[in-house]
C-alpha cells in the first residue's frame, strides 16, 4: 500500500465525515428555519405542493397571536394573546421564586454538612426523573378542592415545584465556585453570617442567579403536561392553546407557526444568555464537576 | 468538608432551617403527597368523578386487572420500541457529531451553540411542526423525498411510519444533549494519552474505539440513563405529534395513564398504571444515582 493511496483515503474519509456532519446540521435547524419561513406564508403558500420559496409575507398569524387587526374579529383567531399574557406571567412569577428558592438552599447545601443532605439532594434531583402524569392523578384532585384548577396561581405552584429542584442544584454548583474564605473573612471582621451571604456572596453568583433563571424560565414557558391538564379555559397557557388549535377547518396552521415562532423567541434570547452554562442545566449539575 | 469556622453553630443551624424550609415544604406537598395518594388510590376503587363517593378497598385488582389487560401491554411494547429506537438513534448520532465537533475548525463554537437549539424548544412546538412538516400531501419531508425520486410516505396515518417519526422527532430534539454530554467528556481524556497512541502507529479508529469510546463511558453511561428516564415518559410530544394515532397505536404508558385518569375517570386504576411506570422510572434513576456515587468516589 502506498503512502499516496493512504492519503487519498483519509482525504475521503474527512470529506465524508464533513458531508456527514453537514447533514446532520440541516437536519437540526432546516426544522426551526422551515418554522420561521411558514410562520409568514398565507393560506395558499402554507399548502403549496412543491412548496414555495418566494412568496408575499401574510402576516395574519401573527396578527392572531398577540390579538390585532383583521384576526381579531374573526372566527379564526382563538384568544392566542390571552395565552400568551397567561405565559408570560406564569413563567415570571414561578421562575422568580423557584430561584429565590433555590438560591437560598442551593446555598446551605453547598456550605453546610447537615444530616439527610444527601438524601435531600437527591429528593431534589428525583423530581426531575418524575413523569408528570403520575402526580398529575393526584393535583387534578387536589387543585379542584382547592380552587386552583384552571386558575394562574396553580400553575404558578406547578411551575415553582418544577423548577426549584433545577435551581437548588444548578445554585450549588455556583456556590461551590465560591471560596469559603469569603465568609470566613467576613466573620472573622465581625459581620454576621446572614450579612455576607447577602452583601458578599450573592453579588459574586450574580451570572450564576441570571443562568439559573434562563434554565428555569425556559422549562416554565415550554412547560405543557401540567399546564394542559390543570387548564380549561381561563389560565391555559401557549403550549397548551396551540395544542387546542384544531378549528371548524382543521388545524390552523398559520397561526400554529407563528405561535411556535413566539414561543421560540424568548427561548433563543434566554439561550443566548445561558449558553455557556448549558451542561450544567441540562444536566442538573450531575456532572458540575467536568 | 467542612472547616471550623463553617460547622453548623446555633446560627447555621437557624439558617438551614430558614433556607431550606421553604423547598422542604413544597417539594413534600407536591411530591412525597402525591405519590403517597396514588398508592393509597391505586389499590382502591376510584373515580376522580365522584370524589365524595366512600372509596372501596380494592385490594391489588387495579395491578391485575392491568397486568392482564393486553391493550396495556401494547403500550408499554410501544414505549419499549420507541426508547429503544430514539435512544440508539440519539446515541449513535450523538456520539458521531460530538466526536466531530472535537476537531477545531472555523465557527466550531457557534455551529455548536446552534446545534443545541432543539433541545430548547417546546416538545408540543416540535411536535406541531414536525407534523406539519410530515404531512403526506403538503408537507416537504414527501416533496424532499420526491425531490431524490422516491415515494411519499404516510408518516403518521400508518403505526410503523408514525413510531419512526416520533423516533425521528424526538432524535432531532434530544441528540443535541447526547453531543453536549459526549462534547464534555471527550474533552475531558487528556490529550497525553492521544499523543502517545499516534507515536505508536494507532489508526483514527483504533483511537476512537478503544480511547475515546471507553475512556468516555461513565458520562456516556449518564447520558444514556438520563434518556433511558425521560424518553420512557414521554408525553408532550406524542400528544402534538400523533395525538396517539392512528388509532392508539402511538400512546405511550404516560399517554395511556393521562386518557384513563383524565378521559375516563378510572382515578384507581390510572394510579396503579401510574405507580407501574412510577417504578420502572426509580429503577433506573437508581442505577443512575449508584453509577454516579461509584464515580465520585473514583475522583
Amino acid at each position: 500500500m502506498s503512502a499516496a493511496r493512504n492519503k487519498a483515503i483519509d482525504h475521503l474519509g474527512r470529506w465524508l465525515l464533513l458531508g456527514l456532519l453537514l447533514i446532520y446540521t440541516v437536519y437540526n435547524l432546516g426544522p426551526i428555519l422551515w418554522l420561521m419561513i411558514s410562520s409568514l406564508k398565507g393560506r395558499a403558500d402554507l399548502f403549496a405542493m412543491p412548496p414555495t420559496w418566494i412568496f408575499t409575507p401574510d402576516l395574519t398569524g401573527y396578527q392572531s397571536v398577540f390579538g390585532v387587526g383583521a384576526a381579531r374579529e374573526s372566527a379564526s383567531s382563538f384568544g392566542v394573546f390571552d395565552s400568551l399574557v397567561n405565559s408570560v406571567i406564569v413563567s415570571s412569577v414561578g421562575t422568580t421564586l423557584a430561584v429565590l428558592l433555590g438560591t437560598l438552599a442551593g446555598y446551605v447545601c453547598s456550605r453546610f454538612d447537615f444530616r439527610g443532605k444527601g438524601d435531600f439532594l437527591f429528593f431534589v434531583l428525583s423530581t426531575r426523573m418524575l413523569p408528570p402524569v403520575a402526580v398529575l392523578v393526584f393535583y387534578h384532585i387536589m387543585f379542584a378542592k382547592l380552587g386552583l384548577a384552571d386558575t394562574r396561581t396553580g400553575l404558578v405552584l406547578i411551575s415553582v415545584f418544577a423548577n426549584v429542584g433545577l435551581a437548588t442544584w444548578i445554585m450549588k454548583g455556583f456556590f461551590d465556585s465560591v471560596p469559603r474564605e469569603v465568609e470566613q473573612i467576613a466573620i472573622v471582621s465581625g459581620y454576621s453570617r446572614l450579612y455576607a451571604f447577602r452583601h458578599l456572596v450573592l453579588p459574586m453568583v450574580k451570572g450564576g442567579i441570571a443562568a439559573t433563571a434562563g434554565f428555569c424560565f425556559i422549562f416554565a414557558w415550554n412547560e405543557f403536561a401540567f399546564s394542559s391538564i390543570l387548564t380549561t379555559t381561563q389560565a391555559k397557557t401557549l403550549p397548551v392553546k396551540i395544542s387546542t388549535a384544531s378549528g371548524a377547518t382543521g388545524i390552523e396552521w398559520t397561526q400554529i407557526c407563528a405561535a411556535g415562532v413566539v414561543l421560540i423567541i424568548p427561548v433563543l434570547i434566554f439561550f443566548y444568555l445561558i449558553r455557556k452554562h448549558l451542561l450544567m442545566g441540562m444536566t442538573f449539575g450531575v456532572l458540575g464537576r467536568s | 468538608m467542612t472547616d471550623t469556622a463553617l460547622r453548623p453553630r446555633s446560627t447555621g443551624r437557624l439558617m438551614i432551617i430558614g433556607f431550606l424550609s421553604p423547598t422542604v415544604i413544597l417539594l413534600l406537598f407536591m411530591v412525597a403527597y402525591p405519590i403517597f395518594s396514588l398508592i393509597y388510590y391505586s389499590f382502591h376503587n376510584f373515580s376522580a368523578l365522584r370524589p365524595n363517593e366512600p372509596m372501596t378497598w380494592a385490594g391489588l385488582d387495579n395491578y391485575t386487572y392491568l397486568l392482564s389487560d393486553n391493550d396495556i401491554w401494547a403500550r408499554f411494547v410501544f414505549t419499549g420500541k420507541f426508547v429503544f429506537l430514539c435512544v440508539s438513534m440519539q446515541m449513535i448520532v450523538g456520539i458521531f457529531v460530538g466526536y466531530q465537533l472535537q476537531k477545531t475548525f472555523r465557527g466550531r463554537d457557534v455551529l455548536f451553540t446552534a446545534l443545541m437549539l432543539p433541545m430548547m424548544l417546546s416538545p408540543v412546538v416540535a411536535g406541531f411542526l414536525w407534523r406539519y412538516m410530515l404531512n403526506s400531501e403538503w408537507g416537504v419531508v414527501n416533496y424532499l423525498l420526491t425531490v431524490v425520486g422516491m415515494d411519499k410516505v404516510d408518516w403518521l396515518g400508518q403505526s410503523t411510519a408514525a413510531l419512526w417519526a416520533a423516533a425521528v422527532v424526538d432524535t432531532w430534539m434530544w441528540t443535541p444533549f447526547i453531543v453536549l454530554l459526549a462534547t464534555a467528556a471527550f474533552r475531558g481524556i487528556p490529550e497525553t494519552i492521544y499523543e502517545a497512541a499516534e507515536v505508536d502507529g494507532a489508526s483514527p479508529a483504533y483511537l476512537f474505539f478503544r480511547i475515546t469510546l471507553p475512556m468516555s463511558a461513565p458520562v456516556l453511561f449518564i447520558a444514556l440513563i438520563l434518556r433511558l428516564i425521560d424518553s420512557f415518559k414521554q408525553y408532550d410530544l406524542f400528544f402534538a405529534l400523533t395525538g396517539g394515532g392512528p388509532g392508539s397505536s402511538t400512546e405511550t404508558v404516560s399517554f395511556a395513564v393521562a386518557k384513563t385518569a383524565f378521559s375516563y375517570f378510572y382515578t384507581g386504576e390510572a394510579s396503579a398504571l401510574a405507580m407501574i411506570l412510577l417504578c420502572i422510572i426509580m429503577g433506573l434513576a437508581m442505577i443512575l444515582v449508584r453509577h454516579l456515587s461509584k464515580m465520585g468516589e473514583h475522583d
